[in-house]
């Protein structure tokens, strides 16, 4: 029982990372409808971000986390605008942009090898700390991931519902032709999308960082989970997006009760199935 | 010299790859990621058979091939049921699963470790131990690898391929089994990536799961990319440029692992590149060859068509709690033009969707010939003579007008790959009166002079008229128009309905939405009002025109 308990809490915290590489994946394919597979990668670049600046600097590991979010949002920004954002004008199919972002994303893979070489990073000081919760162990990096979540999603979703420009993404979310009819400036609002979503990723990359250290492919698996939990989710539903990135936490955790961990990420694979077969429109998806 | 060699021997491995990848991607329009997981699970059963059992040719390339193919129809089958982005993160999972075994399955693949010392292949006793030795072998699978997949891609099956690309729904609506190509050309696409997998460990005497990632899919990506989609000649050359021209970074000096890196990002930029200045490729997707031949003999469209009365009985079809259509019931008589009219939203789509089996009744049956066609899927309605347009044609677009048509047709021997590879013979003697037969249904609907033209290359009545010939090539006799007139000019409207007028003239069974009165009072003998699901009023134009309710509530 005990062990199912520990498991449950280990999945949550790793839920909460899945559950904001989904929300940040998300936000840019239901705006954009690109599917961003640099977005990997740049979740990697914004964790190197953080690491040069810990490492080498010798910052606080607050600033790092600083660093890591204005390289993720600048390199979102810019591969939207320097890659997709002209295929988008000349309306080219999304396969094409698709195919696009593929390319992208082995330039940047690569170039973080040659830049960074292909040893682990890690940062000198890493938070440290354990709680003990009853029978739970909890350490402080897993503080962290569960905390960061909370913050950032409810931020979002204060931002997406109050603000004008949330608001606006939001709407172009749910129905971009209409968004751009009703006078919306759906170039800006993707440049938003862009910038947000991938802020949002380098949250999780810096706390990975911290936690376990960074390397130069950490970003195929961090895309494939988050387009993974956005599936399942419900395409299009950030709402979903959360609760795709929570549920393959957990499974994938309580499943090691059966499993060994070297056949983790074959759970994942299970869920996409499973729900591809009963609800193909993810668990939140509409019509 | 040796290194020259060596790259020739790179260069035939990657021509299977990406002609084979082409095929799932350039022609079936099947956007699958998980070409190097194939090429992968084909080189690892050559090492484990080869290496670990020490069996010899050809029992490893076979069970490689026949293993690799399940694999593939076992990945094809979500892909059924979706499509675009859902089929790219299921094949990525796939992908991801491989990986996984291929890493964890220790006892079986060597781990981390991989698998080494796997035999050289041996031929009239000389082994094949330098790339020289090699190169004839390769050489030659490669050559018999791009044969089949030519073959298919040039055969009738590949033309459906194509077409299914344009427009999934449209290519059923003529009468063509989705599943069964999708399956298809999965098996052969991915078998043809084991024999690759197969040159691979028997080449390297060596394989680890590090050489099989989603980077190497991105790489034959590329190639097809580059060398263009749809053209089987074009991955040959992509092959070529992408094996050869990062070759030239080995003149910089460089660290290797960094020289990896560098020509990794070189096929990236390069994607990129291409796809702004030249999404087409080096070699872009031709119109095929039959188009060019000179006409054989036509047979004349048949006048004298056997059309059966279509009926629906008590149809009603609810999506969650709205009722699109309730207690609907229609007959469609023989040699007459029935027409189905109805203000938006009243479920004019949704009785054909039901007519044709595209959606399934909640209750009722439809019955054809006395025949009921509950449970039977839209190709296989069109087989047994009831067939469909739709309101927003969908055409093949990126296909020639005489295509267009050559598709549709009926019980075509090159649908099957058996008559493909074994009776080719027989599968081109058809073709060419296959080729007659669909001149003879474009010069029907007066568009003879187009058929070399691409098919968005048409104005709006002659597409029109090619959504006709296209369904009247389906060799259904009860032929369901959704809205065949809409949009067209009185002058495109004179040159339209006449067609219709004898087609019904000939004993077909007609049915069209049509919202213009004029052409309904004009082309329809009888016409069913439908409103809010439900059948209001039958009977003939001017009778219902006459209706005081109706024309309160509709004509003004």
């Amino acid at each position: 029982m005990d062990l199912l308990v520990q498991l449950l809490a280990n999945g949550l915290v790793n839920g909460s990372h899945y559950a904001l590489l989904a929300l940040g994946f998300g936000l840019i394919f239901g705006t954009t409808r690109v599917v961003h597979f640099a977005y990997g990668p740049i979740y990697a670049v914004s964790a190197y971000g953080a690491w040069v600046l810990a490492a080498h600097f010798g910052a606080p590991l607050w600033v790092a986390m600083l660093g890591s979010i204005v390289t993720g949002a600048v390199l979102g920004v810019l591969s939207y605008i320097v890659v997709y954002r002209p295929f988008e004008r000349r309306g080219s199919p999304p396969l094409v942009v698709l195919i696009a972002s593929l390319g992208l994303f082995i330039v940047i893979e690569n170039a973080i090898g040659v830049v960074f070489g292909t040893d682990t990073k890690v940062v000198p000081n890493p938070p440290s700390g354990i709680l003990l919760l009853g029978p739970l162990v909890v350490t402080g990096s897993q503080m962290l991931q569960v905390g960061a979540f909370v913050v950032v999603s409810i931020a979002l979703g204060l931002y997406l519902t109050r603000a004008r420009m949330g608001k606006a993404v939001l709407a172009m979310t749910d129905n971009a032709e209409m968004a751009r009819v009703i006078g919306i400036d759906t170039a800006r609002v993707s440049i938003i999308a862009f910038a947000i979503g991938s802020a949002i990723a380098a949250v999780p990359a810096a706390l990975i960082l911290f936690k376990d250290g960074a390397t130069a492919h950490m970003g195929f698996l961090a895309v494939f989970m988050a387009f993974v939990a956005v599936v399942v989710g419900g395409v299009g539903s950030l709402r979903g997006a959360v609760v795709g990135g929570l549920v393959l936490g957990v499974v994938e955790s309580t499943g090691m009760i059966r499993i060994s961990t070297e056949w983790q990420s074959m759970v994942a694979f299970v869920v996409l199935f499973i729900v591809l077969l009963f609800r193909p429109r993810g668990l939140f998806g509409g019509r | 010299m040796d290194y020259l060699l060596h790259i020739l021997v790179m260069v035939s491995l990657y021509i299977v790859l990406a002609s084979s990848f082409n095929l799932l991607i350039g022609y079936a329009g099947l956007f699958a990621l998980s070409h190097a997981a194939f090429f992968g699970v084909g080189a690892y059963a050559t090492a484990i058979l080869a290496g670990t059992y020490g069996l010899g040719f050809p029992i490893p390339l076979i069970v490689g091939v026949l293993v690799t193919a399940v694999l593939g129809v076992v990945i094809a089958l979500p892909a059924l049921r979706i499509g675009g982005d859902y089929l790219v993160i299921v094949t990525l999972a796939l992908q991801v699963i491989v990986t996984t075994v291929l890493i964890n399955w220790t006892s079986l693949t060597g781990g981390t470790d991989g698998i080494r010392g796997i035999p050289r292949l041996e031929v009239f006793g000389v082994v094949l131990d330098s790339p020289g030795k090699f190169l004839p072998v390769a050489a030659v699978t490669a050559a018999i690898c791009f044969a089949i997949a030519w073959r298919l891609g040039a055969s009738p099956f590949g033309r459906a391929l194509k077409a299914m690309r344009e427009n999934e729904a449209a290519v059923q609506a003529v009468g063509k089994n989705v599943v069964a190509m999708k399956l298809t050309v999965f098996a052969i696409a991915s078998g043809l990536a084991a024999v690759a997998g197969w040159l691979y460990a028997h080449y390297f005497t060596f394989v680890s799961a590090d050489a099989f990632t989603v980077e190497l899919t991105i790489y034959m990506l590329a190639m097809v990319i580059i060398g263009g989609t749809g053209n089987l000649l074009g991955s040959v050359v992509g092959a070529l440029v992408l094996v050869a021209l990062p070759e030239l970074l080995k003149f910089v000096d460089m660290p290797p692992d960094v020289a990896d890196k560098a020509r990794n990002m070189l096929y990236g930029l390069l994607l990129i590149v291409m796809l702004r200045l030249r999404p087409q490729g080096l070699l872009p997707e031709s119109a095929s060859a039959s188009s060019l031949q000179a006409p054989p003999e036509r047979p004349p469209v048949a006048t004298r068509a056997e059309g059966a009365a279509l009926e629906g009985k008590g149809l009603a079809r609810r999506f969650g709690g709205i009722v699109a259509v309730r207690d609907f019931d229609i007959s469609i008589p023989p040699g007459r033009i029935t027409g189905l009219i109805g203000p938006n939203g009243a479920g004019k789509t949704t009785a054909f969707n039901l007519l044709t089996g595209f959606l399934q009744p909640n209750e009722g049956e439809v019955t054809y010939r006395g025949r009921s066609l509950r449970g039977l899927k839209p190709h296989q309605i069109v087989r047994t003579g009831v067939a469909r347009s739709f309101q927003d044609l969908k055409l093949f677009t990126n296909m020639t007008v005489l295509e267009n048509v050559l598709v549709a047709l009926p019980n075509q021997s090159g649908d099957n790959l058996w008559n493909v590879y074994f009776r080719p013979w027989k599968v081109r003697a058809e073709e060419r009166e296959n080729i007659g037969r669909a001149m003879a249904i474009l010069e029907f609907v007066g568009l003879g002079d187009r058929a070399g033209d691409l098919a968005s290359d048409l104005s709006y009545a002659e597409e029109k008229l090619l959504v006709v010939a296209r369904l009247l090539a389906t060799g259904a006799e009860a032929l369901l128009f959704d809205e065949p007139l809409s949009g067209l000019a009185p002058n495109a409207l004179a040159k339209v309905m006449p067609v219709f007028r004898r087609l019904a003239e000939s004993g077909r069974t007609l049915c069209i939405i049509e919202h213009n009165l004029d052409v309904i009072r004009e082309l329809c003998s009888s016409v069913v009002f439908l409103d809010e699901g439900r059948k209001l009023a039958e009977g003939t134009p001017e009778q219902l025109m006459h209706d005081p309710e109706l024309s309160e509530r509709y004509f003004k």
